[in-house]
């Protein structure tokens, strides 16, 4: 009795071993599958209900009219060609033969529908503010070109639409019911909600056939549980590992580490409207304590660049290389200090909690500012408080980065620099402050180079304003931004891009 | 016989404790520091939106008014049955709710099983033999359970079972395997909890006079013990377990996030970080609801148990 009840719990725990075994949830065995586990979910509808259930981002399923370049320039996509008519007209030409997923083809009537009926319909208000377009703006000329009347000048708009968010979808998609009909090179196939989208290869796509059968991407918004799907060999690809791991993927051989600049950058913002940091002797030392290339080494594993001014120079009119440099050099930052208006006072400095390592970039900064005898109290806050502080100027200095996800980054500039630009207006009308706009020449500047179509005259303007900024030390410059990749070894034909979600898909392989 | 006066007066008092709840969770949201507008869209546009843009959303979204205002707008539309949508798209928080409590519920009486499953022998066993190197190896156990964080559990468990010896799988849902470790995880941290409980319960229980008296009528030992003193020994254990089940159902967001089962408590916690007032009040809303109605069954519960335990206006 006794030996057949063990022989019988015996068989129950092996068979329950046995089939824990077949649980592990191991990436597909298919060679031409491929599982992307990605920091974000991918199915996150309480963002983005009009593409169905999914993202509009990483899946490529849908396109937009204008893609970015490497150097975040304009790239026509499924438009071929724009042309500005007047201040506010422009006129785009589509690429034609472009098969929708349901095999009919891209004509104006689709890219109209999306725009009026979807994209300024459904999207919610603030869509007007950021295209400058209004209901009843997007017109057809004829089958493959459309026309577009901005609400005012707008030399940024093909930038500014070449994002995930401004896909073409065609008129027979049920978005409610996760039908997403694109014209990108993979097909929606399933969506698992808070957990996966599955997409498949669409042959007819008009860039290629890809070479992916199929790809998953996973959600696993815990970086450390994302790198252990990556070792247990459960995903084939992940973004951004755990930075406390990255030393021992990158000494294994069967793990690929590939780092990409981003269009981020991180500085440390200086509210030059309030006592003490108003004072551009103070401002100028605190750029003077810091080594830029000892925090990427030490608190950043090596995952950034340093940076030399506040906006990364892989956009386009950004060259750091025109910009005044801070070395660092305490003796003259404490001769700096001595000089300003600081007396010794406590300088308070806001960081979000939800900034990657901002714990303890900020307290690397608090002992590299203590060592030129300035105090700094670090303020670790929820980032809805950082911008409620930060909205009524309550603050010296604020740890923040800026970024785009589109080429269309002029606002970088207008919104944070200009006297006028969000961070600053209502300061500046209701007591005549604002946070980080100095205001004259540089506001012209700024306007200069938000108006101008050329890009040479674009980039000078630019430049002119980042040395003037950084000549009156608004920000220290702390990093420019990198993402990391980390892969199965055998995984080839990754094409990373500045912009994180705009990575390419359709040359990956697996070697033997 | 439970009375309907008594029923009436609980149903009244749980009424006016989820009025409470919304109107205190409404203030509190609208006292905290942040503009919605501006959270929500510099994180749909991955940058800071314009004066333009936020003016547009908080006019589109009735931010403007005053928020008693805003409050009863919420209020007339509750009554209605309509929670109101998220301020990131036109997705109802009833639809987001009724996605997100699949997983937590699984979860939840996932964790619930493990825990009972650890807290009973162990309770028992313990309460049964006092003082024996047993008992101070359970007592070390729940000691350690309670002791533990649970994303430091859910780690190791990864570390242990995924990756070195390659079964189950590390995150996700929708199979038997993907519940495997969120429940261990959870259920562990409980299982300390109610097995001190069960233990202290039990020891009151089995020095009982009913118990000699079962001993004595020649009962077997386990018919004694599970059948006799278990039973009595369980009342203030399902208080516990009323109470906890009610904290698991939004407040496992460690572990949602750890092995990427996004429930109820993730939903809750995103909202509140994004200043998504809707999505709050309506998951604050539910959540009340169940835990006013979970404490309803655990006193029905008590009735069952015990019957010499009165609920208001029955008579003995």
């Amino acid at each position: 009795m006794d030996s057949s009840r063990r022989r019988l719990l015996a068989g129950i725990a092996g068979g329950g071993l046995a089939s824990l075994a077949g649980c592990s949830g191991a990436s597909t065995a298919d060679e031409t599958a491929f599982t992307i586990g990605l920091a974000s979910d991918p199915t996150d509808t309480s963002q983005y209900d009009n593409w169905g259930g999914m993202t509009p981002y990483w899946t490529r399923v849908i396109e937009p009219l204008v893609w970015g370049t490497d150097d975040m320039q304009p790239k026509p996509w499924l438009a071929t060609d724009w042309t500005a008519t007047d201040d506010t007209t422009w006129l785009f030409d589509l690429r034609e033969g472009v098969p929708f997923h349901n095999g009919k083809e891209l004509t104006a009537d689709d890219v109209v529908y999306t725009f009026e009926e979807n994209i300024l319909t459904e999207r919610g208000d603030f869509i007007y503010g950021w295209l400058h377009l209004e209901p009843g703006s997007v017109t057809k000329v004829d089958d493959y070109t459309v026309e577009f009347e901005t609400t005012d000048p707008f030399p940024g708009f093909p930038g500014t639409i070449a994002h995930n968010m401004i896909d073409i979808q065609h008129p027979d998609a049920d978005r409610q019911a996760g039908k997403i009909i694109g014209t990108g090179p993979f097909t929606l196939e399933e969506i698992q909600p808070g957990q996966h989208v599955r997409v498949e290869r669409f042959a007819d796509y008009w860039g290629g056939e890809p070479n992916p059968t199929e790809l998953t991407f996973r959600a696993a918004e815990d970086e450390t549980t994302r790198t252990d799907l990556l070792e247990s060999g459960q995903v084939d690809l992940i973004y951004n590992p755990a930075k406390s791991r990255l030393s021992l993927l990158r000494e294994r051989d069967d793990v690929r580490v590939d780092a990409q600049q981003s269009a981020g950058a991180v500085s440390v913002w200086l509210n030059i409207h309030r006592d003490p940091t108003a004072d551009v002797d103070l401002r100028r030392a605190l750029n003077h304590a810091i080594s830029q290339e000892e925090l990427v080494g030490t608190v950043l594993e090596g995952v950034g660049e340093p940076a030399r001014g506040p906006i990364s120079p892989v956009i386009d009119w950004v060259d750091e290389d025109e910009l005044p440099t801070y070395e660092r050099d305490r003796d003259t930052a404490r001769e700096l200090v001595d000089r300003s208006a600081y007396d010794g006072e406590e300088l308070s400095c806001l960081v979000s909690a939800d900034m990657d390592d901002g714990r303890t970039i900020s307290q690397v900064l608090e002992s590299q500012f203590g060592e030129i005898g300035v105090n700094v109290a670090i303020e670790l806050l929820e980032n809805a408080s950082v911008k409620d502080r930060t909205n009524r100027g309550e603050f010296h200095l604020h740890i923040g980065s800026t970024g785009s996800n589109s080429p269309g980054a002029d606002y970088i500039m207008w919104e944070n620099f200009h006297t006028m630009g969000v961070d600053n207006k209502d300061l500046y009308e209701a007591e005549g402050t604002g946070l980080y706009n100095l205001g004259g020449k540089v506001d012209d500047l700024i306007e200069t180079g938000y108006q101008s179509r050329d890009p040479a005259a674009k980039r000078d303007a630019y430049v002119e304003a980042q040395r003037k900024i950084m000549a009156a030390a608004v920000v220290v410059p702390l990093f420019y931004q990198e993402y990391i990749v980390a892969a199965d070894a055998a995984v080839q034909g990754l094409e990373l891009h500045p912009i994180e979600r705009f990575a390419e898909w359709r040359d990956l392989t697996r070697t033997a | 016989m439970i009375s309907y006066d008594y029923l009436a007066s609980r149903l009244a008092t749980s009424l006016a404790v989820t009025f409470g709840v919304s109107v205190v969770t409404y203030g509190l949201i609208f006292l905290t520091p942040g503009d919605p507008a501006e959270i929500i869209l510099s994180q749909q546009l991955n940058r800071q939106p314009s004066a333009a843009e936020i003016e547009a959303f908080r006019a589109e979204h009735g931010l403007n008014d005053p928020v008693p205002v805003q409050y009863l707008h919420w209020l007339t539309d509750v009554f209605r049955g309509d929670l109101g949508s998220s301020y990131y798209s036109d997705t109802s928080v009833s639809t987001l709710i009724v996605e997100a409590v699949p997983l937590t519920l699984e979860l939840a009486l996932a964790a619930m099983l493990v825990a009972l499953a650890i807290s009973v022998p162990a309770g028992v066993v313990s309460a049964v033999h006092r003082g024996s190197p047993i008992d101070y190896a359970s007592q070390l156990g729940a000691l350690l359970g309670v002791s533990m964080p649970n994303f430091w559990l859910a780690y190791l468990l990864i570390l242990l079972f995924p990756l070195k010896l390659g079964v189950l799988p590390v995150a996700g849902a929708g199979s038997f395997g993907h519940l495997v470790l969120p429940a261990i995880t959870l259920g562990t941290g409980m299982a300390a909890v109610v097995t001190r409980l069960i233990r202290s319960s039990m020891l009151e229980v089995l020095d009982e006079a009913y118990v000699d008296t079962a001993r004595a009528k020649g009962l077997r030992e386990r018919i004694v013990v599970y059948k006799h003193a278990l039973r009595n020994a369980l009342v203030p254990v399902v208080t516990i377990l009323g109470l906890q089940l009610g904290t698991l159902l939004n407040g496992a967001v460690v572990v949602e996030i750890i092995f990427q089962r996004p429930g109820l408590g993730s939903l809750l916690v995103d909202a509140v970080f994004e200043r998504n007032y809707p999505v709050v009040q309506g998951v604050t809303l539910v959540t009340a609801i169940v835990f006013v109605a979970t404490n309803l069954l655990v006193d029905l519960t008590y009735r069952y148990l015990d019957p010499r335990v009165q609920l208001g206006g029955e008579t003995a």
